[in-house]
């Protein structure tokens, strides 16, 4: 919403500057957006007339002109534009002008030849954001007069205004609520009221429509012509262009007061005006000369023939004024906000009336601007208006609201008096009617309840007045705060691994959702690859490969923790996608080795003790996978993709990918650490070496191991593993493992001979698998 | 004798001197002092020395050894000092560092934790919600009219089955106040959703953490001092605060803070949404609930909102929204 100060000011008396007033607005809860300046304020800027233009002698696209500037003598300007002709009144920047960007203007030669000035375009004078060539005045404009008279100063608020104000959607309202503020009276001068106003037969309305108020006043003799300047200069301001002088009044009246207007050439409505209900799929001709279907219920104004406006929203084609219109019957009325909503939305119709409407317009105002606009056609068209205000519709009562003082002062957590807050409440408008009650007049209309005159209260004593509180409750933890805590830390471990959380869209296509089972789909995503909510982390953590990939990334190790979603409902993951170097040769000698998914599952390993289970057939987008456990229940599923997936991925490099269901892991694992009693007596050592079949897996060696039981033994480790493909030292059918065994006891040093019994059986254990060979 | 001693001695000092290493030092010991050295011999040959001179030779004997001795030991010490100094001439602290370098936490999970860690000092509790929500609970219990612009398809992303994604986390409000009676005091970090076209400063999703706190006799006053309180925590002490009249259907009266502060680049920012909640409300809740819990008479409360976003992009000078979801690794190495 645009208002200009100057028209501000035809309400209340404000002189202070544009920044002030949107401090004043901005804590009125009006948010000023922009402050657009408007006209000319640069000196020695004045209106010439071009007399003589011939080509310039060294440069083909500038021209040399002779131009009167009211002065004795004529100028020689040079000149680049082309737009103009002998005789046009232009702009002429004379010597010692300071044009915007400061751009002083001094006599000077150019390409060798004279030039006293420079004729300005509309842009240069920043009276346009874009215009091409010189500014060219009206013929009547007089040689000399500074472009300050012609355009002058304009200052214009942007407003963002909150959709519970209607009351603000005009110069009026907003006049009001800096009145309000600054304590100086509103200036509202009562139009002449017609001297009858009649409820009239000839509008029929609906009798079940208890909410429309609808007036009409015909106006006879008018002579419709080209709105006069200071009219079309204010309609541009809040961005309308003119069209003629009736419907720019009724424009200007729906700025001014707020209260849209629509005027009909009486000659083109036939026999009586009804307010009613349009019937479902009624053709309505809009004046923006297409054809609606109406949705029922949406209310029309219709004469003998038809609609010819729908209400509030737009007139009809045929029925509006044009230049040959003599009379004319102005409409002012209040129409239902949510059915000129409903019927605005329906057809995708908006209009400047429409939004205004459906927010809610001032019943008690309708009268007032009706007679208002009839004042400016009678002043700018002639003509003369019917004495008589026809209606049809009441005026709805005022609301009425008690008020608890303690109320205010315990919502507000303020002390303040009884006084204070009655004052407060009559600052903005509201008349005190006895007691403890309080009537709303017809503008504020949104005003319903208690909490909406503490909302007044609050808004005009201002919040700094309110004290500043800092106490509270304690507050235990919550099932919340719990997932929250150990995300954290599962987030903070992995950090401290070395990956590095990414956070990607919960928004995935069709076909990245395909993979991972059921998934979610949206009604109406904004394009394909938006349409599912993701039923994994990883596709997304992929793109992100994608993406570090082709930016040249050399290791990316990258995690994420968020919500997946599927038909069952909504599931906290964390997922990590690696691929890349997982060391980078440097001086001391490391050599570059790529992640392989060992490393993840050292990483899964060190995040919480987890054993694994390798899947035969691995889902898709893995080659290889293993299901991964706590405690013997499922947390997830990591593994290395399948190398169709690698190249599709751009990767060059083993991609390995994680992820888990931390809903199901938080149940697993306590925030308590218990501890084990530290070892007294110092344990032994076994190294053993054996080759076994190139297909048995370690777990199986580790299970077999496991099997015995042996009660000295602490752990085994794996500290050597040797494949030779081709066959030179081993078999290549054949791998050699090399494994420590740790024995210990807790309660004495072991014997050299205990130790070698315990080991010589497990030995034998293995030995006794097909297969396991030991080199002796 | 004496002279023998005299030149023994003179010889052992002269080499125990030149001695420039522990191994030469050691062939110097083993030479004098050794099972089989020059004055291991001459003490044996004491046992031929006659009876009376024997105190007087064996006085000579053991000052030699003791000047000796005390020549290797002060050689020793002298040898490894000049070890122990040139122990380190070789060594460039010039290079590069070889640790592994760790990861990062993502900037808006920095951001958030900092919120969270802030509020939980405050005594707010965690509270979640589904992103998938009912329209009862992101707008009809929210005082949201049916027709309100938010609620079309164009801003809101809808299931099939009439659900939605929750455009703001105050849904959680909601589900908080119907399965938990009076006090509640919580904070709720989340994403929410807005069916916007993505560009340099929207995302479709977005990040938002929402506050509600309800008791009896909570007021305007305890809004502001604890959102005052909050800000200044998290972008310090000088961090300028305006509350600015506004309107959310939810709240009443209702703000929208704008905050300036160094650490957010020393502008005005419009950063949160907060206001008193509204009695429609707590009236939908109890109509929910079945119970008069929280009757408008009997408990008040406040609730606010912000989106890290934005905040973020501020606070650590990110020029478009997108990068903190593109997760380019030179992008999230930086925090």
């Amino acid at each position: 919403m645009k208002i200009s100060l100057n028209w501000l000011r035809d309400f209340v008396d404000c002189q202070l500057p544009a920044s002030d007033l949107e401090t004043l607005l901005r804590r009125a809860g009006l948010e000023v957006a922009a402050i657009h300046e408007r006209g000319v304020a640069i000196d020695k800027v004045v209106v010439a007339e071009i007399l003589e233009s011939v080509q310039h002698p060294n440069a083909d696209r500038l021209s040399v002109c002779k131009v009167n500037d009211g002065s004795e003598h004529p100028r020689q300007i040079v000149c680049g534009a082309k737009n103009y002709k002998v005789g046009d009144k232009v702009p002429l920047a004379l010597p010692g002008a300071v044009l915007p960007g400061d751009f002083k203007i001094k006599p000077g030669k150019l390409r060798g030849v004279e030039s006293e000035g420079m004729m300005c375009s509309a842009k240069e004078l920043r009276l346009a954001e874009d215009a091409q060539g010189l500014l060219i005045l009206p013929p009547e404009s007089v040689v000399g007069t500074p472009l300050t008279e012609i355009f002058p100063t304009e200052t214009i608020l942007e407003l963002e205004i909150t959709p519970n104000r209607a009351d603000w959607l005009s110069h009026l309202g907003v006049a009001r609520e800096i009145a309000v503020f600054t304590g100086s009276p509103v200036k509202n001068p009562i139009p002449p009221l017609p001297a009858h106003v009649e409820q009239a037969s000839r509008l029929l309305s609906d009798p079940a429509d208890k909410a429309t108020i609808y007036t009409l006043r015909k106006i006879s003799g008018v002579k419709v012509a080209p709105s006069p300047q200071w009219l079309v200069d204010r309609l541009a301001v809040v961005g309308l262009r003119s069209i003629n002088n009736v419907v720019d009044i009724t424009n200007y009246v729906l700025f001014e007061l707020g209260q849209p207007l629509h005027a009909f050439d009486a000659a083109k409505i036939s026999g009586d005006i009804r307010v009613r209900a349009a019937a479902e799929g009624e053709n309505f001709h809009a004046l923006d000369g297409k054809e609606y279907k109406l949705p029922a219920g949406s209310l029309v104004i219709a004469d003998n023939n038809g609609p010819v406006a729908l209400a509030g929203v737009m007139g009809g084609e045929g029925s509006g004024v044009t230049e040959t219109t003599t009379d004319i019957l102005l409409e002012s009325a209040f129409f239902e906000p949510s059915r000129v909503r409903r019927a605005s939305r329906s057809l995708g119709l908006f209009s400047d009336s429409s939004y205004r409407f459906e927010r809610g317009v001032d019943p008690e105002g309708v009268a007032n601007a009706s007679a208002r606009a009839v004042e400016l056609i009678l002043q700018l068209t002639g003509g003369t208006a019917s004495e008589i205000l026809e209606v049809a519709g009441e005026l709805p009562p005022r609301t009425k609201i008690s008020l608890r003082h303690d109320r205010v002062r315990s919502v507000l957590g303020l002390e303040i008096s009884d006084a204070e807050i009655d004052a407060a409440l009559v600052r903005v408008g509201l008349i005190h009617s006895g007691g403890s009650e309080w009537e709303i007049p017809g503008y504020r209309r949104e005003i319903l309840r208690e909490a909406d005159l503490i909302e007044e209260v609050a808004r005009v004593v201002g919040i700094e007045k309110i004290p500043s509180r800092a106490e509270g409750l304690f507050a235990g933890s919550s099932d919340a705060d719990l997932a929250y805590d150990f995300a954290m830390d599962l987030r903070r471990r992995l950090a401290g691994m070395g990956f590095h959380e990414a956070r990607t869209s919960t928004l995935v296509s069709n076909a990245d959702a395909a993979d991972f089972g059921e998934s979610v789909a949206l009604k109406n995503p904004f394009g394909d690859d938006q349409s599912q909510l993701r039923n994994s982390l990883l596709p997304g953590l992929f793109a992100a490969v994608v993406r570090n990939l082709d930016q040249g990334a050399k290791s990316i190790p990258l995690f994420e923790v968020g919500r997946v979603f599927t038909p069952a409902g909504e599931f906290p993951r964390m997922a990590l996608v690696v691929t890349g170097d997982r060391f980078s040769a440097d001086w001391r000698g490391v050599e570059t080795r790529s992640w392989d998914v060992f490393d993840l599952l050292g990483a899964v390993r060190d995040l919480g003790g987890v054993e694994t289970n390798p899947l035969p057939s691995p889902p898709s987008p893995f080659g290889a996978a293993a299901e991964v456990f706590l405690h013997g229940k499922k947390i997830g599923l990591l593994g290395q993709l399948h190398p169709g997936v690698t190249r599709q991925l751009g990767a060059n490099a083993p991609v390995l990918a994680a992820e888990f269901d931390l809903a199901t892991w938080r149940t697993l694992v306590s925030r308590d650490r218990t501890t084990s009693p530290l070892a007294k007596f110092p344990g032994s050592v076994r190294d053993i070496a054996f080759t076994a079949p190139l297909s048995l897996p370690y777990g199986e060696v580790r299970a077999a191991i496991e099997s015995l039981k042996e009660p000295l033994l602490q752990s085994i480790g794996l500290f050597d593993l040797f494949t030779d493909p081709k066959g030179e030292k081993i078999p290549a059918d054949k791998k050699s493992l090399a494994v420590s065994l740790s024995f210990r006891s807790p309660e004495r040093t072991l014997t050299a001979d205990e130790v070698n019994a315990a080991t010589d059986r497990i030995k034998a254990a293995l030995r006794s698998r097909s297969g396991i060979e030991f080199r002796e | 004798m004496e002279q023998q001693v005299d030149s023994l001695r003179a010889e052992a000092l002269a080499q125990i001197a030149a001695a420039t290493d522990a191994a030469s030092l050691e062939v110097a010991r083993l030479k004098y002092l050794g099972k089989s050295g020059a004055i291991t011999a001459l003490s044996e040959g004491m046992r031929n020395v006659p009876k009376e001179d024997r105190p007087k030779f064996g006085k000579i004997l053991n000052d030699l050894r003791a000047v000796v001795t005390g020549a290797l030991e002060e050689s020793q010490k002298r040898l490894l000092e000049a070890a122990d100094s040139a122990a380190f001439a070789s060594l460039d602290l010039t290079l590069p560092g070889t640790f592994p370098t760790p990861g990062t936490l993502h900037p808006l999970t920095q951001l958030m934790d900092r919120a969270v860690r802030c509020f939980r000092r405050m005594g707010f509790a965690i509270a979640d919600g589904p992103d998938i929500e009912t329209e009862w609970h992101c707008f009809d219990a929210l005082n949201t009219p049916p027709d309100h612009p938010a609620r079309n398809e164009q801003d809101t992303f809808y299931l099939p089955d009439g659900r939605l994604l929750r455009s703001h986390t105050s849904s959680v409000q909601i589900r908080v106040m119907e399965n938990t009676p009076p006090p509640v005091r919580i904070i709720a970090p989340g994403s929410a959703y807005r069916r916007d076209e993505v560009d340099a400063t929207h995302l479709a999703q977005f990040t938002q953490m929402e506050g509600l706190y309800v008791a009896e006799r909570v007021s305007l006053a305890d809004l502001k001092g604890t959102l005052e309180f909050f800000f200044r925590e998290l972008f310090g002490a000088g961090t300028e605060i305006q509350f600015r009249p506004h309107f959310f259907p939810f709240t009443e009266p209702s703000y929208e803070i704008d905050i300036r502060a160094a650490a957010l680049g020393g502008e005005w920012m419009e950063l949160a949404g907060c206001g008193m909640v509204d009695p429609a409300v707590f009236e939908e809740i109890c109509k929910k609930r079945g119970d008069r819990a929280y009757d408008p008479e009997k408990v008040s409360g406040f609730a606010f909102g912000f989106g890290l976003e934005r905040l973020a992009m501020n606070l650590s000078r990110i020029p478009d929204i997108r990068m903190l979801v593109e997760n380019d690794l030179r992008f999230l190495k930086q925090f």
